[in-house]
């Protein structure tokens, strides 16, 4: 019933931000290598090396956890910078054999390679001309999955993992997800999987075995969806340019925040890269949302849509610094701004007749200063772009740290 | 309290002032109509504290004097037997008044209830503490201006329709009410379209700051001018605004913001001048607008010598051309407008003919749609900011 072509690639590459580190410093090699944040504060890992994973070290984990666990352990503050770099000759790599990239984020992407044998070969061909080629100009070690469906390929680079390549063969199908567990299943969470397991789902086969209908019954849509995946039957495809819906930046301090000067300049900082994220990829969005989190986890939102769609940092951080007017005062444990709505730059734009109307300008004024802005604004991505983010800054940015996050990480604007 | 009223007459009011009165309300007491009985007629008084009507049944012994309007029926509405007031729920009074089959109606406040006969049939409510109720203003005559009801509710007509609806942008919720210069000027936009519209008024001297009235008033006003030739009168107070129509006085409250400098961005000159029959612009418009999508409606206007061309495309549809004749001279020119907004503007157009003026593909666009009516619409424009 299925016959769809071996043509989905899921690439995933080995404890990646780990790896990057062990390969820019060699003598880390063999040794339980983290990236992640301070055991002080609050801290949690990024990433694990194989060595690190030994002593029951994950992502996500607190810090003090992985020390606890693993007393010789390497923690090193994470270089995004770098992994960027290193991911984007990655993705490189992949389009060299297919413009169907769909990155999932830095260290992971599915491919569709239908179409291209006739340069390359068929999809398993690929799939170890692409792993080589990692490697050789990397230095990093990727796990491959071949399949029919993203859902068959990422469980495939999964199930060999590290160094991994795996083909799932349409007839192979059955016999390779009747066995798994039911958590296997993307969208099959804890507690999907608890609510199965009352129903005597253990296996994918046994969900498989489950009429249609009762599960539809049990969990609704998501029933069908889950449902259709222990049959193996997914039907989304490879799409290069997922759709983005919003463009933002939070951190998490490693100590709660009350003083609202403060927090303002992490709401500059974080406006100015979440603008020069936006710019980076052609766009520019027309609401903007402030999200706060008070230190008993309490978290407030609050938005505002302008006339006008913009990509430009102080226009988002004024905005952004009287949504922080908004919120109660209190010392906060997360902050973060968001820019949604968005459209492409070249999409058309219905103007309006009092821009800076509540500045109390004039709306000439106001295209002036966007003129300005934009031009400057040009030049210093230039001057980013060559010389690095911290090349041209805010005045009252100068001499700060970067915002540390949970993980260490600097403030690198996320897409959601 | 003791009355005696046309039925129909009494229907007719409680509809009325109902229209104001909430369903739902915070302050339950504002879900009562009060009910006055004056020596010379019964008041229906109802308010959701923006806005609020008075409504006058008149007595027959005292036609109101110094009514300009020549209601010919007003005899005979309402016996007043005995003065008083009652707070009673208003969607339940209306209901039942409607429901009766009797002529007349008699109202009369026991004890804590009110009871409305009709015939042999009868309905008690349980009244409300009159003290409860909302003061609502009574209308003032002095220093008052006058409009013809049917000129008003033009007037109203050919602006409204631009005032913002979405979230925020307070000011630009209502309809801007300017009497200087013996002119009564209306203006309204939502930021990315303007109508402005205005009538003399020989005002005898009498002018007032500009004021933002609310569009749940303006319709209002609107909806109890029931004779278009009869004068309406208004009175600005403090933060209210008030209109006598008739019998019935109505009530709203100003909005407290600042209205956008809109003169600022009506051009006073342009370059670009085209006249169309408004009748096919508007078909053809429509036509082209068939196709644009959802999201960035834009239909380009270009337009040469004697001729437009409209043409609108959506990626997903496909794209539409249209012609038409016009009245143009000079060099080539084009603007992009969101087709909704032109229509919208058409659709009021007093005259055959309607008049584009533009200065560049980025600046607003001035349509005349009558001798003293202008509607301002921002163009749609791609990559230039």
């Amino acid at each position: 019933m299925h016959e769809s072509p071996l043509s989905i690639l899921h690439v995933d590459m080995d404890a990646f931000y780990a790896s990057v580190e062990v390969r820019d410093n060699p003598s880390l090699a063999g040794l339980p290598v983290c990236v992640g944040g301070p055991a002080s504060g609050r801290g949690v890992i990024s990433a694990a090396s194989y060595e690190a994973r030994e002593f029951g070290v994950h992502s996500a984990m607190p810090t003090s956890q992985a020390r606890r666990l693993c007393p010789q352990l390497v923690l090193l503050p994470p270089d995004f910078d770098r992994y960027t770099e290193t991911s984007r000759q990655i993705m490189e790599i992949f389009r060299r054999y297919t413009p169907l990239v769909e990155p999932l984020s830095l260290d992971e992407a599915f491919l569709d390679v239908s179409g291209c044998e006739r340069l390359f070969g068929d999809a398993v061909a690929v799939g170890r001309r692409i792993k080589q080629d990692i490697l050789a100009e990397t230095g990093l070690v990727a796990s491959v999955g071949v399949a029919t469906s993203k859902f068959l390929a990422k469980l495939a680079s999964d199930l060999d993992k590290p160094d991994g390549f795996r083909v799932i063969r349409a007839h192979e199908i059955r016999d390779v997800l009747d066995p798994l567990p039911v958590s296997k299943i993307f969208g099959v969470g804890e507690r999907t999987a608890k609510r199965l397991e009352q129903l005597g789902v253990h296996t994918v086969r046994d969900l498989a075995d489950k009429p249609r209908d009762e599960v539809a019954k049990e969990f609704g849509a998501s029933g069908i969806w889950i449902h259709d995946l222990a049959h193996g039957i997914d039907t989304r495809r490879v799409t290069p340019r997922r759709e983005e819906k919003s463009h933002g930046m939070e951190r998490t301090f490693a100590e709660d925040i009350a003083d609202r000067a403060e927090l303002k300049l992490f709401l500059l900082q974080f406006c100015e890269e979440v603008a020069f994220g936006l710019r980076d990829k052609g766009l520019r969005g027309r609401t903007i949302t402030l999200k706060a989190r008070y230190s008993d986890f309490k978290t407030v939102t609050r938005t505002k849509t302008l006339d006008y769609p913009t990509n430009l940092g102080p226009r988002i951080f004024a905005v952004a610094r009287d949504l922080l007017d908004r919120v109660k005062p209190g010392p906060l444990r997360l902050i973060g701004i968001s820019v949604s709505g968005l459209l492409d730059v070249r999409a058309p734009i219905q103007e309006t007749l009092f821009n800076g109307h509540h500045e109390g300008g004039s709306r000439e004024d106001w295209l002036q200063t966007s003129k300005k802005l934009e031009r400057v604004t040009g030049g210093i991505d230039k001057l980013r772009r060559k010389f690095g983010r911290d090349a041209v800054l805010p005045a009252s940015l100068l001499g700060r740290e970067r915002a540390k996050g949970l993980d260490g990480s600097d403030g690198k604007p996320g897409l959601e | 309290m003791k009355v005696t009223c046309d039925r129909e007459k009494l229907r007719e009011g409680l509809a009325v002032v109902n229209n104001v009165i909430p369903a739902r309300s915070t302050k339950p007491v504002l879900e009562n109509v009060k009910l006055v009985a004056k020596d010379d007629c019964l008041e229906l008084v109802g308010t959701d504290l923006e806005v609020a009507i008075r409504y006058k049944l008149m007595s027959h012994q005292q036609v109101a004097s110094d009514d300009e309007s020549s209601q010919g029926d007003t005899h005979g509405l309402v016996e007043i037997a005995e003065p008083g007031v009652a707070v009673v729920p208003a969607r339940v009074a209306l209901d039942f008044v409607k429901d009766l089959v009797g002529n007349t109606v008699t109202l009369e406040t026991r004890e804590n209830t009110l009871h409305i006969f009709s015939g042999p049939d009868t309905c008690e409510l349980v009244t409300a503490d009159s003290d409860e109720y909302p003061t609502v203003n009574q209308f003032d005559p002095e220093d008052s201006f006058g409009i013809q009801g049917g000129v008003f509710t033009r007037l109203v007509a050919q602006t409204a329709f631009a005032a913002a609806r979405e979230a925020g942008r307070y000011a630009m919720h209502g309809v801007l009410m300017d009497l200087s210069d013996e002119t009564l000027k209306l203006v309204a936009t939502d930021g990315r379209r303007l109508a402005l519209t205005s009538h003399p008024i020989p005002t005898t001297g009498y002018s007032h700051a500009p004021v933002i009235v609310p569009a749940k008033g303006m319709q209002l006003f609107c909806r109890v001018i029931d004779d278009p030739l009869a004068q309406i009168a208004f009175h600005f107070y403090e933060n209210e605004i008030g209109m006598r129509a008739g019998n019935a006085e109505v009530f709203a409250r100003l909005i407290d913001g600042e209205f956008p400098k809109y003169a600022a961005v009506i051009p006073s000159s342009t370059a670009e001048h085209m006249e169309a029959d408004a009748d096919l612009l508007t078909r053809k418009l429509r036509l082209v607008a068939n196709v644009t999508g959802a999201e960035a409606r834009a239909v380009r206007l270009s337009m040469k010598t004697g001729e437009l061309v409209l043409a609108g495309h959506s990626a997903g549809r496909g794209e539409a051309h249209a012609e038409m004749e016009v009245e143009y001279k000079g060099d080539a020119a084009e603007i992009a407008f969101n087709p909704d907004y032109v229509l919208e503007g058409l659709r009021h157009c007093e005259k055959q003919t309607v008049a584009l003026e533009f200065n560049d593909r980025l600046s607003p666009g001035k349509f005349t749609l009558g001798e003293s009516y202008t509607y301002i619409v921002m163009p749609i424009t791609v990559d230039t900011h």
